[in-house]
């Protein structure tokens, strides 16, 4: 289920305020229209990405826990996450 | 006639409880930078006491700001500024309650290039409503905040406010 128009706005504020980087030239209402696209996309193809989670943790894993996951990927992808492996 | 400056630093900012901003210091390549992190999303607010010193009568005021944007490199920012103003020994009023006079606000655009390059704005404080029957020897208060739910206000991120002045006429 997408979130709610309060939880994206929640979304883009946390993001905002935990950016180090320069952001390029966008605005906030651009940064919220991002936002709600990506959300909206993620709704759209989520049985999809449900479909390519292979067994048994496709029907052992909760949506939760599922959703939980695909952040983590996300997050490494963005730099943002570090494991205790790193070092 | 002359014109009567005061400055304000970030470290003396006062606080309510919630809606502040963060007072930071940077260690930058050669010196510190020392500011006010106002939030792009919340509107936050800082105060400043002081006591108005050769002030003319009723004459304007001139707040001028000088911020850079903490990640964003375009788009606006609204400041916001506001005054408390109390003649001691004349004005009954109780000083923990004072309301603020009537808010003035200014836009300004940042101007790219460089994301943390420095600005500045003024805000002109006029009238008996935003001057809030200000006099000379008053004690003061000015609150001055960032606006990130005003349309006009479309910056992303943090504004940092490094330093403000406050300017008037001695008559």
């Amino acid at each position: 289920m997408a979130l709610t128009t309060v939880n994206r706005g929640r979304v883009l504020a946390q993001w905002m305020r935990e950016q180090t980087t320069p952001l390029p030239a966008v605005s906030k209402a651009d940064l919220a229209a991002a936002v709600a696209a990506m959300d909206d996309w993620l709704d759209a193809n989520v049985t999809s990405l449900n479909a390519a989670i292979p067994q048994p943790a496709r029907a052992q894993l909760s949506a939760a826990l599922k959703f939980e996951l695909v952040g983590y990927i996300l997050m490494r992808r963005a730099g943002r996450l570090r494991a205790e492996e790193d070092g | 006639m002359g014109t009567v400056y005061q400055t304000f630093t970030p470290d003396a900012a006062l606080f309510q409880t919630t809606a502040f901003p963060q007072l930071k210091t940077i260690n930058g390549t050669n010196y510190p930078v020392m500011g006010l992190y106002y939030d792009g999303t919340v509107s936050e607010l800082a105060y400043w006491q002081f006591k108005l010193r050769n002030y003319g009568a009723g004459v304007d005021m001139i707040v001028t700001l000088d911020w850079y944007a903490d990640t964003a490199v375009a788009n606006a920012v609204v400041w916001e500024a506001a005054l408390a103003a109390i003649t001691p020994d004349a004005d009954t009023q109780d000083v923990e309650t004072r309301a603020f006079g009537t808010a003035a606000t200014v836009t300004d655009t940042h101007l790219t290039t460089t994301g943390q390059r420095l600005h500045t704005c003024s805000i002109t404080l006029t009238g008996s409503g935003p001057l809030n029957s200000a006099a000379d020897g008053d004690a003061c208060w000015m609150r001055i905040a960032r606006l990130p739910a005003n349309a006009a206000d479309g910056m992303a991120g943090d504004a940092v406010l490094i330093g403000w002045q406050l300017a008037y006429s001695d008559t």
